[in-house]
């Protein structure tokens, strides 16, 4: 009876069926493990997360998944909260200035080992150092270099004549943000160097030959040629810099903890705050889904643009 | 002004490391003309046209178009067009906006641009394809776009980097008459690289032939197939190649005695140095079979391939000489037969030079 059902009732199922029984199903087995793990590892606690949002959570029911739900009073209060718009823009200068300074510092490198000097490829691969390293020690390395009384920069800066006495990068509210910046463009800069340097060995010679008999100088080559051939590329390092930009937290907890008086806190870091140092789970859980709002944007421009890719 | 030759190569040389790649080329190049560059792979031809276009620089030497030096110019102040091998079409745009690239980096106003872009696709037949990418476009129509992007630039040469090897056999002929026709048309001068001597030979109106980085001869094409300079230009131009045979020159300098099993002996229409070993060259199409009396090369058919137009006769065994027969012969494979050539098709080639002895 059932199996009979199967062959005519259901026609999907059928299909299904026989789909694993032809040996075609090995790629469903394929996709299936990694989905599978994804959703027990990030997308259940993604929901949990957003979950927790709209409950009241206090630490006595923290254990439970049933909590008494609060509606939007959680995003009511945290907008309400003084510390929140200046926090919001705290997150968007350094997002947006990380990604212009990794962007643009990558892109420069990327073009100046383009030209295949001797040892370039080796000098490339030494930048990556700066990739491989724990943001943590990252954050230790530009704890001594920011340094108020003893640090390189400042010494490299009143010996040029820029600056006549030192800045208190970390604890001054006016740099402490910069100073975080700072270190995550030195971080992420090998990132976007490396995928840029991808997209630009992936540009035929030959187009550069054609465009330069045409009659293109080596400025409308950068803006007739690269810059169009790159787009899925910077596409890509855009949007993975975004949702990169989105996650460092190891620099914040190294080089300024947030401080001082939130002058450098951020989405991410104040999340952290929220919930593990201030225990209100709740508001913690509300500023991780405005997080997962922004990321998810970024993550659809960044699927978008490596799937409009130029066929040669 | 009309006979000012438009372009000169004065003992070119160009050197990449220790490998010298063109040793003192010297070709002079007429306004209007189709010269192409023929030779086998590594022979310097892509990268005397590359040098010519600028995109390489050439180590001694000058270059001159239209009677300028042009040395030290870059590519795009030499006004010369390229239509590339891969035909290197800027794949992010359409076929309007790659025709139209060089008109609109110098800011050509829209309807000067409208009007050239119409005027080339409709010489090209690619009226229907302008909003299309290059990745949406046959082989052969891409060819077209990298042809109307030169074309429309109106420049003062033309240069072909085997624009025709990725074609498949059918359009390769086909094209090959088009881009003559265009050539007829437009009046530029045009420079084309390929490897295939039969384009070379259809094609230009004059002959470069070109062996590791030497010129080997230029000329017009049928002289180059007459009177071979080398016995390198003797076997690359013609096709099936010419037949060479090891020989001896008689005691009387009026016939030359073969390499080959029984000596067969030819005569010839000159008198040569008695007793001096030479290379015999013999065109496939020249020899014939004789069925009377006269003397010749005897020797059996080791394999027949019939075309319908044309047979083709192996014969003997080392050196394998082919024979190549317009009339239908009814000949077997294993039968003996007598292949004769007039005396004056004979050519005859310095063994260790290779220079041609006439």
């Amino acid at each position: 009876m059932l199996s009979r059902r199967l062959r005519n009732g259901y026609p999907k199922m059928k299909r299904l069926l026989s789909s694993v029984t032809d040996g075609k199903g090995f790629d469903i087995l394929l996709v299936g493990l990694p989905l599978l793990f994804l959703l027990a590892f990030s997308g259940l606690p993604l929901l949990y997360n957003v979950l927790m949002s709209f409950q009241e959570v206090d630490i006595f029911s923290l254990g439970r998944l049933i909590r008494p739900f609060v509606g939007l009073d959680n995003y009511r209060e945290l907008f309400a909260a003084p510390e929140f718009w200046p926090i919001m823009w705290n997150t968007v200068l350094f997002v947006v200035c990380s990604i212009a300074g990794q962007f643009t510092l990558g892109l420069a490198l990327a073009l100046f080992f383009d030209t295949g000097f001797r040892g370039s490829s080796f000098l490339r691969g030494l930048f990556l150092v700066s990739w491989v390293m724990p943001g943590l020690v990252v954050g230790a390395i530009w704890n001594w270099i920011l340094s108020g009384d003893f640090g390189v920069l400042n010494y490299l800066l009143t010996s040029t004549g820029l600056i006549s006495e030192n800045i208190f990068w970390r604890s001054d509210v006016d740099y402490s943000l910069w100073a975080v910046v700072l270190a995550n463009i030195w971080l992420g800069t090998s990132f976007n160097m490396i995928l840029l340097s991808v997209g630009l060995a992936g540009i035929p010679k030959d187009l550069y030959e054609a465009s330069e008999l045409d009659g293109a100088n080596v400025l409308q080559r950068f803006f007739t040629i690269t810059l169009p051939m790159m787009r899925s590329t910077i596409g890509a390092v855009v949007s993975l810099g975004l949702i990169f930009t989105l996650q460092q937290f190891d620099l914040f907890a190294a080089i300024t903890s947030g401080g001082p008086a939130n002058s450098s806190n951020v989405a991410q870091y104040w999340a952290w705050e929220l919930s593990f140092r201030q225990y209100d789970f709740a508001k913690g859980a509300t500023v991780s889904t405005l997080m997962i709002i922004t990321v998810m944007i970024a993550a659809v421009l960044y699927v978008r643009s490596t799937r409009h890719e130029v066929r040669i | 002004m009309t006979n000012q030759p438009q372009i000169e190569l004065l003992s070119v040389n160009k050197h990449y490391g220790g490998f010298h790649a063109l040793k003192d080329i010297n070709v002079t190049i007429p306004k209007g003309s189709f010269v192409a560059l023929v030779g086998p792979s590594g022979c310097g031809k892509s990268t005397l046209l590359r040098s010519l276009a600028g995109l390489e620089s050439i180590s001694g030497g000058e270059i001159r178009i239209t009677g300028k030096a042009v040395n030290d110019t870059p590519p795009r102040h030499r006004d010369v067009a390229m239509v590339f091998q891969s035909y290197a079409l800027y794949p992010h745009m359409s076929v309007r906006d790659n025709m139209s690239y060089s008109m609109r980096l110098r800011k050509a106003p829209r309807a000067e641009i409208d009007a050239a872009v119409a005027d080339v696709a409709a010489i090209l037949g690619l009226g229907d394809y302008l909003d299309r990418k290059p990745n949406a476009l046959s082989g052969g129509q891409r060819q077209r776009v990298a042809m109307g992007r030169a074309i429309i630039r109106n420049p003062k040469v033309f240069l072909f980097d085997e624009p025709l090897s990725n074609l498949d056999a059918a359009l390769r002929v086909h094209m090959r008459k088009e881009i003559r026709a265009l050539h007829d048309r437009i009046g530029a001068t045009s420079v084309y690289v390929t490897h295939d001597q039969i384009e070379a030979m259809t094609m230009a109106d004059h002959v470069v032939v070109l062996k590791s980085g030497v010129v080997e001869q230029q000329g017009a094409p049928l002289s180059l197939y007459d009177t071979p300079a080398t016995k390198f230009v003797a076997g690359f131009i013609g096709s099936p190649a010419m037949n060479f045979v090891g020989g001896i020159v008689a005691d009387t300098g009026r016939a030359v005695t073969l390499d080959l099993p029984g000596a067969p002996s030819l005569p010839l229409a000159r008198t040569m140095e008695p007793r001096r070993k030479v290379d015999v060259g013999l065109r496939p199409e020249h020899l014939s079979i004789e069925t009377g009396d006269a003397p010749g090369i005897e020797t059996t058919a080791t394999s027949v391939e019939s075309t319908g137009s044309v047979t083709y006769l192996y014969c003997g065994g080392s050196p394998e000489i082919v024979v190549v027969l317009s009339e239908r012969e009814r000949i077997s494979q294993g039968e003996p037969v007598r292949l004769t050539i007039a005396p004056d098709k004979i050519h005859l080639f310095d063994p260790e030079t290779g220079a041609a002895l006439r």
